[in-house]
């Protein structure tokens, strides 16, 4: 797993790059869990790279949706797999988090 | 070897009947006039007689056990002593006993002096004989096979010399001295294997001194008595076995002489090897105290105290690093290791190797106003942890030496090396233990999960759960409703182990809890909740006690056999794979719903659904967990709802438990080889034509 970011002014983007399985979503609640992440209007996951959603990796997503949402960030997900897409999707997370095709749409929001 | 052994019992009345037959020989030789009528006798019985009674005596020593019992070398040389001491003792008495009944009975002096120089010699091959077996423990003690085989050797020439009194009865002079002359070099050469000396602590060495003079004096009384008799003219015995005897009572007494010196000359070092042996002890002592499983404590406490033994250090005190360890002093007040300790830390000297001869010339040292001279600091620490320091003082200045730092240093790594030991053998314990706990929580889930599937004749049900460690996150469960009713729950733990063990057991807890008749309910269908209405409340109960990052996945199926319909909710659990018996066609029910936990507050009633349906016979359900779906191949690719879909379009048309193995056996062929990622259940209910009831 790895996560790239790319931060403008008020817009985080980070980049996943494999699995996201118990071990590897670790890494990206240290990221999420930041106390600057709020500071960003939105943050933007994209999901090109991503091949694998665990329990535990949707588990970090859930955890930190309360607290985004209470601070105002938006979080978007974009350019998800079909695969990835149907876990959120069953799951009932399709209905919660906002999930675009595009990196464009994704900036529009 | 095993000849000797058999020869064993008979040799002590050998040499008891011999030695009367050398009396008898002897007195016969010397006194014809005793037994008138017989010739006067030939020397070779007598010598025969002497030979066989020796060969006897050193054959019966050689065949005793071994007399070295461990390093116990002081206690052999005193057995030693009690033996020779009291045979001289005896010789001397004897000797004495027949010069006093010579002065009184003239007539019989010369008879009983050859019964008392018979005796004598009797006593001086039995003293011999044990001295050298003694000797032979000591030579061959830590010996080589090559000095074992040169002892061997040794014995069978002086064996030899036995006899040639016997065949050459007069060999020459010189044969006589180059035989004599080689084999009392050899006897010396074995004489310098004294290493037995090496193992005594200083009291021992004082005691073995004595000992060996008291054996060698025993010597030196036969010597004498034999060296006055020799030139006694009442003396009319042929000669004795004279080569054998005096090169054992050279090899006897050189032998006792060489241990002496040695013993002697080792005396002013034996305190330095007392003390390296007591580092060696201590050394010991401290790794058996981690075979034994001690605490650490002990471990520090051995340490300490062998520390101070070793180094013989005047005031000490250790620091230990760890918490809730206490520290240790000897001699020190702790306001005054407080001012060491701090001096030390202004001079950045903690916890590093420190030696300090010369206090009363160090500034810092000075000002403090100590009472020691020297100064040494050893820190306990491995690669990664740090465990302490050890402080030790001496009186006087230049007290401790570079000697005096490596003994530490290995002590320190040694009590580390014991210290890290038992972190390890508590951790493994510590392991064991969780592993037996997790054996424990498995067999109660295990107990949690229905045995006894329900029956009857409107649906056959299947059933297969796996988990992929000891405790899974998977559940399902049944539960009989009042009006022909079942209810069917299936779901997912996200997460694995304990606590995803514990909260299988709570939605188990909730399912039962919540599926019990309502009696405030106003009309037969408020009875029991409707699984949207279950879903709701179960999200409620959970998401107080289920941690943030966790959820579960559930999907809850009431079926009503009577009126021959079902009802069910999906909360994020996997979609529901159906057979429709009248469309001939297999498809998914893809209805929408949340998984529980994930929104904690009432909202989430809004994002569960119910879905109603009614069945036709022949219809087949097939109800599982994402460990199914989500197995993997060698490629890494999902088994995926697909396949799923196209198993069941293959196998419909057979019974439930049919189905099931087919699926499973599907499974198993794809994801040959490739580890369990995941728990995976599988039910499958298949519906049947409904039949009358008995009766109506």
């Amino acid at each position: 797993m790895k996560i790239t970011q790319h931060a403008t002014e008020s817009t985080l983007t980070l980049s996943l790059d494999g699995e996201l399985d118990a071990s590897s979503s670790v890494l990206l609640d240290t990221e999420l869990s930041k106390p600057e992440i709020l500071r960003n209007q939105k943050v933007l996951i994209d999901c090109r790279q991503l091949n694998y959603i665990s329990s535990a990796g949707l588990g970090v997503f859930i955890s930190h949706l309360q607290s985004f949402q209470d601070a105002g960030v938006k979080l978007v997900f974009f350019n998800m797999q079909e695969k990835v897409h149907n876990v959120f999707e069953i799951l009932g997370l399709d209905s919660l988090m906002t999930i675009v095709p595009s990196e464009a749409e994704a900036e529009a929001i | 070897m095993s000849f000797l052994r058999k020869l064993h019992p008979f040799l002590f009345p050998v040499s008891l009947l011999t030695w009367f037959g050398l009396l008898a020989c002897t007195l016969l030789y010397a006194h014809p006039q005793l037994l008138p009528g017989t010739s006067p006798q030939p020397n070779w019985p007598m010598l025969v007689m002497q030979a066989v009674f020796t060969a006897a005596v050193f054959i019966h020593e050689r065949s005793m056990p071994e007399r070295l019992r461990g390093l116990d070398f002081v206690g052999l040389l005193r057995r030693l002593v009690l033996g020779p001491g009291l045979l001289a003792t005896v010789c001397m008495g004897l000797h004495l006993l027949q010069q006093l009944i010579a002065t009184t009975l003239p007539e019989t002096r010369s008879v009983l002096f050859s019964v008392v120089y018979t005796a004598n010699v009797g006593l001086f091959v039995v003293l011999l004989a044990r001295t050298n077996y003694a000797w032979r423990s000591l030579v061959l003690f830590r010996a080589s096979a090559r000095l074992r085989q040169q002892w061997v050797w040794f014995e069978v020439l002086l064996g030899i010399t036995l006899l040639i009194h016997l065949f050459a009865r007069t060999p020459t002079w010189g044969f006589n001295t180059a035989i004599f002359g080689a084999l009392a070099a050899f006897g010396a050469y074995l004489s310098s294997h004294q290493k037995w000396v090496a193992y005594l602590s200083r009291r021992q060495k004082i005691e073995a001194v004595l000992l060996q003079i008291a054996i060698i004096l025993a010597m030196a009384a036969f010597t004498a008595y034999f060296l006055q008799t020799q030139h006694d003219p009442q003396l009319i015995a042929p000669p004795t076995q004279h080569t054998f005897l005096v090169l054992n009572a050279f090899f006897a007494g050189f032998y006792a002489l060489m241990g002496l010196l040695i013993t002697l000359f080792n005396l002013p070092t034996a305190g330095v090897f007392e003390q390296k042996r007591e580092e060696i002890l201590s050394l010991q002592r401290l790794t058996q105290l981690i075979q034994r499983g001690q605490t650490t404590e002990e471990v520090y406490r051995m340490f300490f105290d062998s520390a101070i033994q070793t180094v013989e250090a005047d005031a000490a005190w250790l620091d230990i690093a760890v918490d809730g360890e206490p520290h240790l002093y000897h001699h020190m007040q702790p306001e005054r290791a407080q001012a060491i300790r701090n001096l030390l830390a202004d001079y950045n000297l903690s916890h590093i190797e420190y030696l300090n001869n010369d206090l009363f010339n160090s500034a810092g040292f000075r000002g403090l106003n100590l009472p020691f001279g020297s100064l040494i600091v050893m820190p306990l620490h491995s690669s990664k942890n740090q465990y302490g320091s050890i402080y030790m003082l001496k009186e006087h200045p230049q007290g401790f030496d570079r000697e005096n730092l490596s003994i530490l240093q290995t002590f320190a790594s040694q009590t580390v090396l014991s210290i890290e030991n038992l972190q390890l053998v508590q951790a493994s314990m510590h392991t064991q233990r969780v592993q037996d706990e997790l054996k424990i929580a498995s067999a109660v889930q295990d107990s949690l999960i229905p045995k006894n599937l329900p029956i009857d004749n409107w649906f056959e049900i299947s059933s297969h759960a796996l988990a992929a460690t000891e405790v899974g996150g998977d559940f399902y469960d049944f539960l009989h409703l009042p009006g022909r009713r079942l209810a069917v729950l299936i779901g997912d733990v996200s997460g694995k182990g304990v606590t995803a063990a514990f909260h299988v057991a709570q939605m188990k807890g909730i399912f039962h809890a919540l599926m019990q008749e309502n009696p405030l309910a106003r009309n037969e269908r408020e009875k029991f909740p409707v699984p949207s209405k279950f879903m709701a409340q179960a999200n409620n109960a959970l998401a107080r006690c289920l941690e943030k990052a966790a959820f579960i996945t559930a999907s809850l199926y009431i079926i009503d056999y009577e009126h021959g319909g079902f009802v069910f909710a999906r909360a994020g659990h996997c979609h529901t794979l159906y057979y429709h018996s009248i469309k001939e066609e297999v498809s998914y029910f893809r209805t929408a719903g949340l998984g529980l936990g994930i929104i904690r507050n009432d909202t989430y009633e809004k994002h569960i659904k119910n879905q109603f349906y009614d069945y036709n016979p022949s219809d087949v359900m097939v109800i599982y967990t994402d460990g199914i779906v989500e197995a993997r191949n060698g490629a890494q690719e999902e088994y995926g709802e697909e396949r799923l879909q196209q198993m069941l379009e293959r196998t419909y048309y057979l019974d439930a438990e049919q189905i099931k193995e087919q699926i499973l056996t599907d499974l198993t062929e794809f994801s040959k080889g490739q580890p369990m990622h995941d728990d995976q259940t599988l039910l499958v209910i298949k519906f049947k034509a409904s039949q009358p009831e008995a009766g109506l």
